[in-house]
């Protein structure tokens, strides 16, 4: 198991790299012209190229990427082009907005897409089918909608909880809670429909099988029965569709931060690409791929302590 | 199981205690209780150094901490501040200016008249909008505490009012001495950054500055300022009373935003937009060279259904592009192109083109999709042929200041008459990328800017009317911005500003 894990993460570290490079050489063809951006519209042809030679644009490319990677690896990712505030500092900031919203939308899921998954799967008829038709409908739906009809109804009309803005939870638990609230809802409204699927069909499959006759027949309650043994054989189909849907939901926050105003992860890719700061987009992709990396670590983990197969193998 | 279930028992009640929060802001704004103004930049802050800093949406985050050398009123003209008085020398290249002798930095650094000579040489060898103001700035003298100084390379009738904005801010000499501005701001501004409540990209919060020499310009105890860049974010921030002002960047949020109970303030804040015809010399596309097809091309155009159709009825018609808040404005030349499609077809035909001409004009359609589509079948109407060059929209500057294309749709900034005359009025100008001139204007010009007073308005008017007998451009309008603000605050906008200063907000009461 270590030996597949240090396999892992070698190939994590290439994924980076690869990633990283390529971003890197794709931001300098996109055409943008950071220089004039920063120095306005009507700022001098010099001022223009002075704006220039300070960002180092003067250079050529290769010298840039290997100045900036040659920074990256020591943990310097340079400072943004726009506001000259630290990346490592300036992601510090974000990341927590960005993982709130992500990380609650996916406990969410988690949570009930199991519950609806198990309950349909076992219960069958009209509640089968009602969360057959919910997960149609919630996977039909695009976040930014379900984002957009939260934020005016719950937020706006009715004023349950607040329609923009983020608070640390080291503020506040109570006011973080509420200023999460609403963007992980919009969130988790695909994923839960997504995985809720994924949870019955395995649960349908596994409840079907001989071991499970077999435990019944020897007296097994129904609850040990259910979450005991036939979840944690439905859950790794599960658990694949999670660790999708978190990658999912990582992208799915560019547009619900903005809806909310959150200035997490999302809104800086976004405005950072737009804009082409170039040290802050490296900073985010390399930010997001190392949580993709890790996030299809610890679901390996997790597969090893779901099903001891796995481990051997 | 048991890790389930309590998974699914703080989802619960995390869930439940967050319905039951009510109300009240995330932010802890405030709202509009007077004590409290929670405005929305659409723009993330610049750097705190003022040599980095940028001017438009930027301002509002540097006029809570730094405090300027002049002030400007409503309608933009500078009143006294720091400096109590000032006046030029016989050449207009010498600006003395009288200071407070009152005044102390946060840091206690008193400001006099090296902090000025400190600050306009530290910000003038920046690369931001605010140090391209002060490129003019051939040396600074502090003559005593209170007197100082300032020698300009040439002539500047906008260099007053720019000591108005970010470029004539004062931050304590000590810090850019040490080089600590960019970590936070230390100016002697009316507030104080509250690093405690402060976090960069999402909000910053600024208390009042105890010492502060005109406390009572500034009625509220505390400003917050959170960027907000989506257009629906910002709706929906104002009407749950999360922001107390922001700018409504889309036009079809005007209407909800009314129905809210918000209060909505249309203002120009110094844009044109329309057909900028750049090769008046006819270099690439010959036609351009006469006026008659110029004047064609204005003729072509429906102002007042563009503004309609296309700008949901946000901007103001015009064929000329002097601010009308400006001297060189004249009401009456906007009578001249009323739209006339046979009356383009004819000068076409007078110039030699009764078949209209064919002209390669840049993409913008990602940007402004309705502009393009208008813009288009008004000139196809005449019988002028346009090919549409698909660019990506990031090189639409750069491309159109290389003389890539003879004319274009374009939104260029219009602020003070002589600003407008250096974008785009001169030979050098950046704004001119086939270099044309005009003789007759050019002489005006120079005139213009050795004038003063009612001389250089009439002479500001003169340039203008050239501007548009001879068909320069074809605007269209002047771009409106709608500012939205809550109950129980008030707003005066802000001539030339895209966003108003800080100082034009009251409470309602």
């Amino acid at each position: 198991m270590i030996a597949f894990l240090v396999r892992r993460v070698v190939a994590g570290v290439v994924l980076v790299l690869v990633i990283a490079t390529l971003t890197f050489g794709l931001m300098s063809l996109t055409g943008q012209d950071p220089a004039r951006t920063i120095a306005g519209q009507t700022a001098s042809h010099e001022q223009v190229a002075q704006k220039a030679a300070e960002l180092g644009l003067d250079r050529p490319l290769p010298v840039r990427y290997a100045d900036w990677l040659s920074h990256a690896v020591r943990g310097d990712l340079g400072s943004s082009w726009f506001t000259n505030e630290p990346v490592t500092s300036a992601l510090g900031n974000k990341l927590p907005v960005t993982l709130s919203i992500v990380l609650a939308g996916l406990l969410l899921s988690a949570v009930l897409s199991v519950a609806l998954g198990v309950a349909a799967a076992v219960r069958g008829g009209w509640l089968d089918r009602a969360v057959q038709g919910l997960a149609i409908l919630g996977f039909a739906v695009p976040s930014f909608l379900v984002a957009l009809l939260l934020a005016l109804v719950v937020a706006v009309k009715l004023g349950w909880l607040p329609a923009t803005g983020y608070v640390p939870l080291e503020q506040s638990p109570s006011l973080w809670t509420q200023s999460i609230a609403l963007p992980a809802i919009a969130l988790a409204v695909g994923a839960i429909a997504a995985t809720a699927q994924q949870v019955r069909g395995s649960m349908v499959d596994v409840l079907k099988m001989d071991y499970i006759r077999t435990l019944r027949s020897r007296g097994v309650s129904e609850r040990s029965l259910l979450f005991r043994h036939a979840l944690r054989n439905a859950a790794p189909p599960a658990l694949t569709v999670l660790s999708l849907q978190f990658i999912g939901l990582l992208s799915g926050a560019v547009v619900v931060e903005k809806v909310f105003g959150l200035t997490g992860i999302g809104t800086e890719a976004n405005s950072a690409a737009s804009q082409g700061d170039v040290p802050m987009v490296m900073g985010v992709v390399v930010v997001m791929v190392l949580m993709v990396v890790l996030v299809n670590l610890l679901i390996d983990v997790a597969y090893g302590w779901l099903n001891p197969k796995v481990r051997v193998s | 199981m048991r890790r389930l279930s309590l998974a699914a028992a703080a989802t619960a009640v995390t869930l439940l205690a967050a319905a039951c929060g009510g109300g009240s802001s995330a932010g802890g704004s405030g709202g509009a209780t007077g004590g409290t103004l929670t405005l929305a930049p659409l723009v993330q802050a610049q750097p705190w150094d003022l040599k980095d800093a940028g001017l438009g949406n930027n301002t509002q985050y540097y006029q809570p901490v730094y405090d300027s050398l002049l002030r400007l009123d409503p309608k933009a003209d500078p009143v006294a501040n720091l400096a109590t008085e000032w006046s030029y020398d016989s050449t207009n290249t010498v600006l003395t200016l009288k200071l407070r002798t009152d005044v102390k930095f946060t840091d206690g650094t008193a400001f006099d008249a090296e902090a000025v000579k400190a600050n306009l040489t530290h910000t003038q060898t920046g690369t931001n909008e605010a140090a391209g103001q002060l490129k003019v700035v051939k040396s600074v003298e502090a003559v005593d505490a209170s007197t100082a100084k300032i020698t300009l390379s040439a002539p500047d009738p906008s260099f007053v009012a720019n000591l108005g904005s970010v470029a004539g801010m004062m931050a304590s000499p000590k810090a850019i001495q040490a080089g600590t501005l960019k970590n936070e701001p230390v100016g002697s501004g009316p507030y104080t950054l509250d690093k405690a409540a402060t976090t960069a990209g999402s909000v910053y919060t600024f208390v009042r500055n105890p010492n502060y020499w005109n406390t009572s310009a500034f009625p509220f105890d505390k400003i917050v300022l959170k960027p907000l860049t989506d257009p629906t974010a910002v709706l929906n921030a104002l009407r749950s009373g999360q922001v107390n002002g922001a700018v409504l960047t889309n036009a079809q949020n005007i209407a909800p935003a009314k129905s809210s109970g918000l209060t909505v303030s249309e203002y120009t804040p110094g844009d044109v937009e329309g057909l900028y015809i750049w090769d008046r010399g006819g270099t690439k596309v010959k036609a351009l060279g006469d006026p008659r097809v110029r004047q064609a091309l204005n003729y072509a155009f429906d102002r007042d259904a563009i503004v309609k159709t296309a700008k949901q009825g946000l901007g103001e018609p015009t064929a000329q592009v002097f601010n009308p808040t400006g001297s060189a404005f004249d009401a009456s030349l906007n009578q001249k192109y009323t739209y006339d499609p046979a009356k383009a077809k004819q000068l076409l035909a007078e110039a030699g083109y009764p078949n209209g001409f064919e002209v390669t004009m840049p993409d913008v359609s990602a940007v402004f999709p309705s502009q393009q589509a208008l813009m288009t079948q008004q000139l196809t109407d005449i019988g002028v042929k346009v090919k549409i060059d698909k660019i990506p929209v990031d090189q639409l500057i750069s491309s159109l200041l290389a003389g890539k294309y003879a004319m274009s749709y374009f939104v260029l900034a219009s602020f003070r008459p002589w600003d407008t005359i250096v974008i785009q009025g001169q030979k050098d100008s950046l704004w001119n990328p086939f270099k044309y001139s005009d003789p007759t204007v050019d002489g005006l010009i120079q005139q213009a800017q050795n004038a003063t007073g009612d001389a250089q308005a009439a002479l500001f008017k003169q340039i203008n009317t050239m501007m548009v007998d001879q068909a320069w451009n074809a605007p269209w309008d002047f771009v409106e911005n709608a500012y939205v603000t809550t109950k129980g605050v008030t707003v005066t906008p802000q001539a030339y500003a895209a966003v108003p200063p800080i100082y034009n907000f009251k409470p309602a009461n």
